[in-house]
């Protein structure tokens, strides 16, 4: 098949335009900010032209490009797209420019290296999303750290040191023994195919072959590193450490695209390569995403700091995430597909607020708000539309993707009980809880803390900026088919995959 | 003593740095300011020599009666020695200044012992690594203390010659031990004969003390005792040469001498010694650098923990192993000559600014120098896509080939210990704010040694394909 | 008209855009006013002209459904944009655009010269568009937005004024409160759903109750289904347990309580309960537990009401109590008696909370009914209409409530026994009671509020909706007279609505035979007490007030009891608020998070370090102990060999 080089022109623009920053004066930084925003706009355009020439017909991975990358061990140069990643890549392409605008003003020194930080994790996170060889996966997947990692530690709060290397080791642990679980995959390879390979579409058709046991090896360990990026309870802990010592920007790319990467992985990898091991372990795994759900929910209900309950909600929305795909079917995945979409617009709006608000008042404890309803009508709004998407209101995104992913777990053969979703639906309630409770104590009530009297409305960058994402909320929630349409073909194959994983090799042992 | 005009050409590049030995003498004689022309003198002999060996990796040939080979994986590693020396000596010209040591000699040692290298990749008799061996080690002894006045250099150069000369011991006493069972120092015959000699006591004694002797070369764990010491005491230029060349050398030596021996099932002995000391070295040098305060004495026990990776590659016993061996190796020196290259740059006389806290808020005045540092340490703890990355990858995948999966996970787990004091490296740099702003002289032929070798990690991060068919050509 | 039904849903919605997004810049009250109420006033409009076009049909065509779009289409899921038009939804679609357009027109005067009055109005708008969604729906997952889509707006208009207190808390937390405690029934709705799903394979309104009727469906899953949706309807319409929200909503101005808090939205749950009559029919024994609810909560709120001094806190328990009527008709399988009570009681309850609006409205907000009485000679309308609308709810003839009432009863006596029947007329009497208490104490005897206060007639865009709403109140009941006086033409309401649960009366069948007799009996024994107690009242309050406090004096623990609610909301704090929270804060987030897992992490890097720390001492720098430790490293190596061989 001939190749397209669409995708890779999208995966390295940014990279590639990142470089040219060096060559603007230090001291021009609104040049600096210009330009990193058309570079990301230019991505973002780029995206949507792969996306209208997608054929969402076709369950196929679609604008492959394929080359030998690495003679001596027959890596391949290999991307390409489903509806599901392309989905994920018009999030990350979506979420970029917004990020690059929040932070306009918030970052005042070393913006370039900055600007140049969130390009290259641009092209980390797309790439991630669109690899189809796992070598090639795994270098995205890994290189992505490197800038994340500056991003919290230059730009970050108080203990921005400890956040950055607890985070980087985290995932570090956890993406080297998938790392190993490639190779291994790989050398087996050998045996049934003959060469080694790490090409997705090719092990795809020997790992289910692999005995049980293996499988359920090589699916945590593939699992982990995922799990920890989800974060699956109870690898979550990094989650709150980074979010709320990032800065703005980083915890948006962090919430909204960064842990759909363990997400996603799970469905791309985890489910097609290791049947066997899925079926088996679904439950397992159901229990710690409904565990998440619910614990993840307490502990946001009790948080003082706004961001760290919004870091806490994570928990529980990717939670509901977790337990749609691993409930494997048609109603549950695609909740889960859409749901890792709902839960970037609405997070990210969400961190995007308290930004806002952080960046006037420099408080993030919510006992020292109260009362600003007067003061900033339109933030206050804003929160509330957030925050009510977050809580899954009907006709809201948020709704779609839990309403889907309950129904599915309920009706899934796999888990085959009700109590996955009569424990999971309580997240629902909490989520109500913790978050009204939020928005209550910083906007209602009478004005208390004087420091608050001189606080301003958004101005028209930051309205600017939540305006698409609330159009896209309310798109999700009234009109969904727009997006699960694009998914669907893909979900049903990987679930097609996991329920009759091919046989074409007779099953050797190793 | 030539049979043909080809073994001349194979032999060319030992015969070329022999003479510029040679040469340098006389340019030290006659000159007065024979420091800065031996300087660049070098620099452009080892380049030449390195050129030449790296294209002649196809003829393959034995020469001198047996006791020696050339082409294949011998030149790569000639290149490697010569390559390595260059970029060493570009860092020295300006850091000898600096370190109050303009002596000639300084560059002709470092030739002696790149010398005594290629003899030890070279040689087809154990009498024969064993000459490379001493020329190496004792050219080294020297350069360690090549500043008389400094104590500390004088202190690691007497313990560096005091342990080394015990390791050295060993390797000879083993030699006599192989002799004696097996009639023969050349490798071949050893090999043969090794099916019916594996049962022997003795040999196989002989071969672990060789090994043993080795492993104190390549500063594995339990024989790594004097690396921070000497690695902190030498110049750092020389450390640099110590913790790559020296390296490599030792293991071209155990690769030439037992890789034959690896196809006749040498394995079975060989890899459980190398995999106990590989992962004991792997998490003794990771765990200790955690504490270290000096820069040097930390990427000492970075290249203990390295040995370890390197000892999985040779543990594995296959091909890939020897490959990947050959591939980290080079990416290892790369890394090792451009962190040890900054460190040189950022000493200030007297030996200052050896502290990691002298790192502290690089980024602000040098944003270069701290770019390059932090690149660098993403490269050694693994991290994609540079090389350190990939070299790490192919040695792993060499052991799970062998089914040495547990020794695998176990280098990653200890990498993942490791990332982080390589991490702390760039959080002084970047993460951290300081008062005192250090003062630093960017020298020209230092930077281009930067840019060099960084520039090659990079190239061989991303396209590691060419460079490994040249080393899977070779084997 | 009925395919221009989706007006009635859009109308609301449009306006609540309009004035939402420029209501800020628009400073004429009246603009905002007209535009707000003449939305719903259209609504109402194609509605009533839908309802004669669908009387003018023949029964079997009288069901009508509109799509608009696909909303939800995954798998086996197919959930649409659609709405239905039919007997059920007509009937509850007049009244909440009905009486939703009154209260609009009453909110004018009545929010005039309120700095958020366009936000009230865009609110207002917003929750009619959600009801109507509710009740329109052809789906349950698009009455589940309704669903959610009122109980958002009843959170933000019980938080209307953000910044004031409420009792003891504030506006915000009744608010929250409310909404939460929705959640919680909410919780069991979506539960029933997915219930209702794999049981049936459709979330569709037509499939699922026709399927309900072929499909051979255990008795135990129906019994599931109707309890998950049951629990969704004790949060809605404020059922035992989940009635602790509707008390504080009246946080929220007059007009709300009116139109949200007692006409509309929180007989959602009634409403969703008849639709589903089939489901709840084929369970039976869920069947008798809502009915023993409804009775229960009647009772209980009843009495609560009984000794309350808030004038509005006695209306919402007296709410409470009227919703647990409606649940009893549902429960003893008279839905057509409780949708006729729950039209009503929209009349004559929304009448109350009006009247006592334009009560506090002219006492400068005051709510205690202490501070009150002798109002009739300054407000004449306001009383009498008041007046009426307790006449209503006491189920004195002809009034509507009377027949409603009475025919729940008669139903309760019929199907489910004496006993029920007892207890329905107690609370009847106590509901005339406590009624009368609150009318007495503010219209008749003396004045006892301060000089400081002007009582004063409302203006006349207030008081005319309480005059509709009185004649309503008194003729609403008409179209529901039972056959035993209007013969053979039977009850008109039930006629009408009986096609929609034809199927579930079908599968209960339990009408033993009774005459005429005992009905009329019943009904003459049930009016006298009402009567009665009534006259009691008057003597109490009226002719010797130290009577009511005696009364009080001697039964002080019972009158404490009931001023204290029974504690509910204390044991409510005490059972499951304060646990959770401390078990999230304690264990989950302190102890688990940072001690635990956290805790292990940093233990393994302490562990690191420590043998950093420890192996770094071997690092003498002796040369000669450095020599030794490699001599132990050879013996070693040379002892394993020698073992290995």
């Amino acid at each position: 098949m001939e190749n397209n080089y669409l995708l890779t022109y999208l995966i390295f623009l940014p990279l590639i335009g990142s470089l040219f920053i060096f060559f603007i004066k230090n001291d021009k930084i609104s040049l600096v900010k210009y330009y990193g925003l058309f570079i990301s706009l230019i991505t973002f355009i780029l995206s949507l032209i792969i996306y209208l020439s997608f054929d969402s017909n076709s369950s196929d991975f679609q604008f492959i490009h394929k080359f030998k990358w690495i003679e001596g061990l027959n890596v391949y140069y290999f991307v390409g797209v489903d509806g599901i990643s392309l989905l994920l890549i018009l999030l990350t392409t979506f979420i970029t420019p917004i990020t690059l605008i929040s932070s306009w003003s918030s970052i005042e020194h070393k913006v370039k290296e900055f600007t140049f930080f969130m390009l290259v994790l641009e092209t980390g996170m797309i790439g991630v999303f669109a690899s189809l060889d796992l070598f090639l996966f795994y270098i995205f997947w890994e290189a992505m750290l490197i800038p994340m990692y500056f991003i919290i530690g230059i730009w970050g709060g108080y203990d921005k040191i400890y956040a950055a290397i607890k985070f980087f080791l985290y995932t570090m642990l956890g993406s080297l023994l998938m790392l190993v679980a490639i190779i291994w995959l790989a050398v087996y390879s050998i045996d049934i195919l003959g060469e080694f390979t790490t090409d997705f579409t090719q092990l795809l058709s020997i790992a289910p072959t692999i005995k049980r046991d293996l499988q359920i090896w090589m699916f945590l360990a593939f699992g982990l590193s995922f799990a920890i990026k989800v974060p699956l309870f109870p690898f979550h802990t990094w989650l709150p450490d980074a979010h709320v010592q990032a800065p703005t920007a980083g915890s948006v790319i962090l919430a909204g695209v960064l842990l759909k990467m363990g997400t996603y992985g799970l469905l791309r990898f985890n489910l097609p390569l290791f049947p066997d091991a899925t079926i088996i372990l679904a439950p397992y795994i159901s229990v710690l995403a409904v565990i998440g759900i619910i614990y993840g929910a307490l502990v946001a209900m009790v948080q003082t700091d706004m961001k760290k309950l919004v870091a806490y909600s994570s928990v529980s929305h990717l939670g509901f995430v977790v337990l749609g795909i691993f409930a494997i079917n048609t109603e549950s995945v695609q909740g889960a597909v859409i749901q890792m979409i709902n839960h970037g617009l609405s997070t990210g709006a969400l961190f995007l607020l308290v930004g806002v608000i952080y960046e006037r008042t420099h408080t993030r404890e919510i006992a020292d708000y109260g009362g600003i309803a007067k003061l900033v009508p339109f933030f206050s709004f804003s929160l509330l539309f957030a925050s009510l998407s977050s809580i899954g209101l009907p006709g809201l995104n948020g709704f779609v993707g839990e309403f889907l992913i309950l129904l599915g777990s309920f009706k899934s053969g796999v888990l085959n009980s009700w109590w996955f979703t009569i424990f999971a639906a309580t997240g629902v309630i909490f989520a109500a809880v913790y978050l009204l409770w939020m928005y209550q104590r910083v906007i209602f009530g009478e004005l208390k803390n004087s420091k608050l009297e001189k606080l301003y409305d958004m101005n028209s960058r930051e309205i600017l900026v939540m305006i698409p994402i609330f159009v896209f909320i309310v798109w999700i929630g009234i009109y969904p088919s727009t997006f699960l349409n694009l998914s669907e073909k893909a979900s049903k194959k990987i679930i097609y995959q996991v329920f009759n994983p091919t046989t074409t090799f007779t099953n050797k042992l190793k | 003593m030539f049979y043909s005009i080809k073994e001349f050409i194979d032999f060319l590049p030992m015969i070329l740095v022999a003479s510029g030995i040679l040469l340098s003498i006389t340019i030290e004689l006659l000159s007065k300011r024979s420091v800065n022309i031996l300087g660049w003198f070098s620099v452009i002999l080892f380049f030449v020599v390195g050129i030449i060996s790296l294209s002649n990796t196809g003829s393959q040939s034995i020469i001198l009666q047996n006791m020696a080979a050339t082409g294949g994986y011998v030149n790569l590693f000639y290149a490697l020695f010569n390559f390595t020396g260059m970029l060493v000596c570009l860092l020295s010209i300006d850091y000898l200044n600096k370190y109050e040591a303009s002596f000639g000699e300084y560059y002709i040692l470092v030739q002696t012992s790149v010398l005594g290298m290629m003899l030890m990749a070279a040689a087809k008799d154990l009498f024969v690594i064993f000459l490379g061996l001493e020329l190496m080690s004792i050219s080294f002894y020297v350069l360690a203390g090549i500043n008389r006045k400094r104590h500390n250099a004088i202190e690691s150069a007497l313990k560096y010659f005091l342990l080394g000369a015990f390791a050295t011991g060993f390797i000879v006493y083993g030699i006599a031990l192989i002799y004696g069972t097996a009639q023969s120092t050349s490798i071949d015959i050893i090999a043969s004969k090794f099916i019916n000699l594996s049962s022997n006591i003795l040999f196989i004694t002989g071969i672990l003390l060789f090994l043993i002797g080795f492993s104190f070369k390549i500063a594995a764990f339990p024989f790594h005792m004097w690396v921070p010491d000497v690695y902190q005491g030498a110049p750092s230029t020389i450390s640099a040469l110590f913790s790559t060349a020296g390296k490599t050398a030792a293991f071209a030596a155990i690769i030439v001498s037992l890789f034959a021996l690896f196809s006749s099932g040498a394995s079975k002995i060989i890899t459980p010694y190398l995999s106990v000391i590989s992962i004991l070295s792997m998490f003794f040098g990771s765990i200790v650098a955690i504490s270290q305060t000096n820069i040097k004495r930390m990427l000492a026990y970075s290249s203990i923990s390295n040995a370890g990776y390197l000892l999985i590659g040779l543990a594995s016993a296959n091909t890939e192993g020897v490959a990947g061996v050959i591939f980290y190796l080079t990416a290892y020196s790369l890394m090792n000559i451009g962190t040890f290259g900054i460190v040189s740059i950022i000493e200030s006389k007297e030996e200052k600014n050896l502290e990691i806290n002298d790192y502290m808020g690089l980024s602000n005045k040098y944003p270069l120098l701290a770019a390059l540092l932090s690149l660098l340490m993403f490269s050694l703890a693994g991290i994609p896509p540079f090389a350190g990355f990939f070299g790490k990858y192919y040695i792993f995948m060499s052991a799970i080939k062998s089914d040495l999966t547990l020794l695998a996970i176990l280098g990653v787990i200890s990498s993942v210990i490791s990332v982080y004091f390589y991490l702390r490296i760039v959080v002084f740099m970047y993460f951290k704010e300081s008062q005192i702003q250090l003062e630093i002289k960017k020298s020209f032929s230092g930077m281009l040694a930067l840019f060099l070798s960084v520039l090659l990690i990079i190239v061989l991060g991303i396209f590691p394909g060419g460079f490994l068919n040249i080393i899977n050509s070779t084997l | 008209m009925r395919e221009l039904i989706y007006l009635t849903v859009f109308l609301p919605l449009l306006g609540f855009l309009i004035i939402g997004i420029f209501g800020s810049k628009i400073k004429s009250e009246k603009f905002i006013g007209t535009l707000g109420s003449s939305t719903i006033g259209i609504s109402f409009l194609i509605t009533l002209l839908a309802f004669f076009e669908t009387l003018s049909l023949p029964i079997e065509n009288r069901k009508f459904i509109i799509t608009l779009f696909t909303w939800l289409k995954v798998g086996g899921l197919d959930v649409r944009f659609s709405y239905l038009v039919d007997q059920l939804s007509l009937v509850m679609a007049l009244i909440v655009t009905g009486v939703g357009f009154i209260i609009h027109v009453y909110s004018i005067g009545y929010m005039h010269g309120d700095k958020g009055f366009w936000r009230f109005f865009a609110y207002l708008n917003l929750f009619i568009f959600a009801m109507m969604n509710l009740i329109l729906a052809d789906n349950f997952v698009l009455l589940f937005l309704g669903w959610e889509g009122v109980g958002l707006c009843s959170y933000l208009l019980i938080g209307f004024w953000y910044d004031r207190k409420f009792e003891n808390s504030t506006t915000a937390d009744a608010a929250k409160k409310a909404f939460i405690v929705n959640r919680i029934g909410d919780f069991g709705f979506l539960l029933g759903m997915f219930l209702i799903f794999l049981t049936f394979g459709s979330l569709n309104f037509e499939e699922v109750f026709s399927r309900a009727n072929i499909f051979s469906v255990s008795t135990a899953t129906f019994g599931f289904i109707a309890l998950f949706l049951f629990i969704g309807a004790t949060g809605k319409s404020a059922q035992i347990p989940l009635y602790v929200w509707l008390p504080d909503a009246m946080a929220g101005p007059t007009p709300v309580s009116a139109l949200i808090h007692a006409a509309t939205m929180v007989t959602a749950g009634v409403y969703m309960v008849a639709r589903c009559s089939i489901i709840f029919a084929s369970a039976p024994q869920i069947m008798m537990i809502i009915a023993i609810i409804g009775l229960f909560t009647a009772l209980f709120a009843a009495s609560i009401g009984l000794v309350q001094n808030d004038i509005k806190k006695v209306l919402a328990y007296s709410t409470v109590s009227q919703l647990g009527y409606m649940f009893l008709a549902m429960g003893v399988g008279a839905f057509t008696a409780g949708i006729f009570h729950l039209m009503t009681h929209a009349f004559f309850k929304a009448l109350l909370f009006l009247g006592a609006g334009s009560v506090i409205h002219s006492m400068h907000e005051e709510q205690d009914i202490q501070k009150y009485g002798g109002l009739k000679k300054y407000m004449p309308i306001t009383s009498i209409t008041f007046l009426i609308a307790a006449l209503a709810i006491s189920g004195i003839p002809p009034l509507s409530g009377f027949f409603s009432k009475d025919e729940i009863l008669w139903y309760s006596f019929t199907n489910n026994g004496f006993l029920f029947w007892l207890i329905g007329v107690l609370t009847a009497v106590l509901t005339a009671f406590y009624m009368f208490r609150l009318y007495f104490l503010t219209f008749e005897g003396q004045e006892r509020f301060g000089h400081d206060k002007h009582p004063h007639e409302s203006p006349k865009v207030m008081t005319y909706p309480l005059i509709i709403l009185a004649v309503l109140s008194v003729i609403g009941g008409f179209i529901g007279i039972p056959e035993v006086f209007s013969g053979e033409h039977g009850n008109q309401f039930h006629n009408w609505l009986s096609p929609i649960f034809v199927d579930a009366e079908r599968k209960l069948l339990k009408f033993g035979f009774h005459t005429h007799l005992e009905e009329i009996i019943l009904m003459v024994l049930s009016v006298i007490l009402a009567l009665g107690s009534i006259l009691f009242a008057r003597y109490v309050y009226l002719k010797s007030p130290q009577v009511a406090d005696n009364l009080s004096d001697k039964f002080s623990r019972v009158y404490k009891i009931l001023w204290n609610k029974y504690y509910v909301d204390e044991l409510y704090e005490k059972l499951f608020v304060n646990p959770v929270v401390n078990l999230s804060r304690n264990v989950f987030w302190k102890f688990t998070d940072g001690k635990i897992i956290d805790g292990l992490i940093h233990s393994i890097a302490k562990l690191i370090d420590l043998f950093a720390s420890i192996f770094r001492k071997f690092q003498t720098g002796l040369a000669q102990f450095y020599a030794l430790i490699m001599v132990f490293g050879i013996a070693i190596t040379l002892l394993w060999i020698i073992l290995s061989f």
